[in-house]
């Protein structure tokens, strides 16, 4: 979902984009290289597309396009896919990554191709759990999509964040080592947006259509309960994060009696004061 | 975000559409089709090495600002770096504050050479061989075995520093003779051209034998990390050094390259930065190493020097794989760091 600040931009955009698929996509299929002779210029223009960007071409959720590609080049994704069954027993330090590289049939050094090191094997458990969040969507809530009674909302929400930290499960005791790197000033820029990718994801999983300003308060506080869920649960030693649970369905609770209490009183505000004019206009003032 | 990027997009779109109503286009869209089977089934070596990327002494390159045969410039490059080699390592200070020891620092720690992860085998540490072009004062190979021998404790490492300037070499070669023995042990000076390296020599010192050393090569698939950091734009001819990289790297070996590079992003302070170098550096030159015109020299060179996007396609063009944007900006891109590996 996007901010309703953006609603009218983004349907620019996106007819800008349907202009872009007028045209055939047969120069733009990644596969095209060569090694002939051609003026390096037109090698450097085909090529770029061999080169897919780091981050995601569009900012909001469309049913309509295909999901734009992942930020990992191939060889990224054999490096770190390896190096992440690595993190169990080393955790998310560079002996992971080398060992990674080895089992992906690569030299030691090879592994420092990957940008941010250490960092970038935390943000590939990141990306890979939170796309891996839509896969689910499905056996969770099953297909049908538009039965959204009042409370259903509130309820995927908190089964879709259930099931993100359910993600950690396997590296929970290294998360929080992955936590104090992602803490580090140089990533935190990375690390936030990323916790934001995922609040954003979660609410449109759980179908959340609202384009009021209340956009920015759900995800704000859902990021602050998610970062402290997460945070209890590398601390929980209770059988299947039993307690985890609890303080998730604690935290949601609040968020939804604080959001209860300021929507009243809004009301009561908007009520008393415009019975206040009222009743001024009423004794002839020219308001 | 959802409103810039897909405008942006669009003139690449526009650039798409014009590119296939050229002809030229249409017959390189041919030539594709049939190269890219080819590449799929062997991803080592490029099938036919292009054009472009074969050394050829009469085409034209560019000198700084001015146009300039390929040979020509080797023999001028030649020229500047004979002439500023004894004070290159206190001009690089002045010229960036002392700052171009943390790009270095960056460069070395973020390739971290010599690391071996503990496992079960009796003796972890796998040697390495490292190839440093363009390394004549040894600033990157010095930081590379201190990394490698003292950090990593991994003293089967060893580093291949080539150049190919023999007054560069000769600096680095009597810079080395500070380091511990081990490390000096571990070092070798070779000068060579990196659009060739079949043919190197090793550095003769004024106590060897004046007869001349026969050329030897370095083999293909021997080597597992190949850097050059500020050198690279000196290059008469960057995708034939690109190519031979290449060949010289072992399958899953890393091409590192710390380059300068553009600053586009900020505008104001690559305004600051342009007038720095253009006005200041020049000057420092000429008062400090008494050289302007190599100094002109260096930042037109810089000026030239394609930009990160750029470079990192001739990268790829050249057979390496890269991962993520394929390169790092240091400073705000005043520096990039570039990395590719060979695949497999």
């Amino acid at each position: 979902m996007r901010p309703p600040a953006l609603r009218l931009a983004a349907a620019s955009a996106r007819s800008i984009r349907r202009f872009r698929t007028i045209v055939p996509s047969s120069t733009s299929s990644p596969s095209t290289t060569t090694r002939t002779n051609r003026p390096l210029t037109s090698a450097v223009l085909l090529n770029h597309q061999l080169v897919p960007s780091s981050s995601p071409r569009r900012s909001y959720h469309s049913t309509t396009h295909p999901p734009p590609p992942g930020p990992f080049t191939p060889v990224e994704s054999a490096i770190l896919s390896a190096a992440y069954q690595h993190v169990p027993t080393h955790g998310f330090t560079p002996e992971a990554l080398a060992l990674g590289a080895r089992s992906a049939g690569y030299l030691d050094i090879s592994a420092t191709v990957v940008p941010d090191g250490v960092f970038g094997l935390i943000r590939w458990h990141l990306v890979t759990q939170r796309l891996a969040l839509a896969g689910k969507k499905t056996a969770l809530f099953g297909a049908e999509e538009n039965k959204l009674v009042p409370g259903e909302v509130a309820r995927r929400v908190e089964a879709l964040v259930w099931e993100r930290l359910m993600g950690n499960k396997e590296i929970n005791s290294r998360w929080q080592e992955a936590l104090a790197i992602m803490a580090q000033p140089t990533y935190v820029p990375a690390s936030v947006k990323e916790l934001a990718l995922l609040v954003d994801e979660i609410w449109y999983l759980a179908g959340d259509v609202a384009v009021d300003p209340s956009w920015y308060t759900k995800r704000a506080s859902l990021s602050a309960i998610y970062a402290a869920s997460e945070l209890f649960m590398t601390n929980d030693r209770s059988p299947d994060f039993q307690e985890t649970r609890e303080f998730l369905r604690r935290r949601l609770g609040e968020a939804s009696e604080i959001g209860d209490a300021t929507r009243s009183v809004r009301e009561w505000v908007s009520f008393t004061a415009s019975a206040g004019i009222n009743v001024l206009r009423s004794k002839g003032m020219p308001i | 975000m959802a409103v810039l990027r897909p405008a942006l997009s669009v003139p690449r779109a526009l650039v798409q559409t014009s590119l296939r109503q050229s002809p030229r286009c249409a017959v390189s869209r041919r030539l594709l089709s049939s190269s890219s089977s080819s590449r799929s089934q062997n991803n080592n070596a490029p099938p036919t090495t292009p054009e472009y990327a074969v050394p050829d002494p009469s085409r034209p390159t560019h000198f700084g600002f001015e146009t300039v045969t390929e040979a020509e410039k080797r023999e001028r490059v030649a020229g500047v770096f004979t002439s500023v080699a004894e004070s290159y390592d206190r001009m690089n200070d002045l010229m960036s504050f002392g700052w171009h020891r943390i790009w270095k620092d960056h460069f070395v720690a973020s390739l971290n050479p010599g690391f071996s992860p503990l496992s079960s085998s009796s003796d972890p540490r796998s040697p390495q061989h490292i190839l440093d072009i363009a390394g004549g004062t040894g600033d990157i190979a010095f930081r590379m075995l201190h990394t490698a021998h003292v950090l990593n404790a991994n003293p089967s490492v060893r580093v291949t520093i080539s150049d190919i300037n023999p007054a560069m070499l000769s600096v680095g070669k009597q810079r080395s003779t500070s380091l511990p023995a081990s490390q000096q042990a571990a070092l070798s000076f070779v000068e060579a051209n990196a659009e060739d390296l079949t043919r190197t020599t090793p550095l003769l010192t004024s106590t060897s034998s004046p007869s001349p050393v026969p050329p030897q090569e370095i083999p293909s698939e021997s080597v597992d990390l190949y850097t050059v950091a500020f050198g690279i734009r000196n290059f008469s001819n960057i995708p034939a050094a690109l190519r031979e990289a290449h060949r010289v790297l072992k399958p899953g070996g890393v091409f590192a390259c710390l380059e300068f590079s553009k600053a586009d992003k900020f505008p104001l302070f690559n305004t600051l930065y342009k007038e720095w170098s253009f006005r200041a550096i020049p000057l420092i030159g000429q008062l400090v190493a008494g050289d302007r015109d190599s100094y002109q020299y260096l930042v037109e060179s810089i000026e030239r020097f394609p930009s990160q996007t750029e470079f990192r396609d001739m990268i790829v063009d050249a057979g390496f794989v890269v991962a993520g944007e394929g390169y790092e900006d240091l400073t705000g891109g005043v520096a990039a760091i570039h990395k590719g590996m060979k695949p497999r």
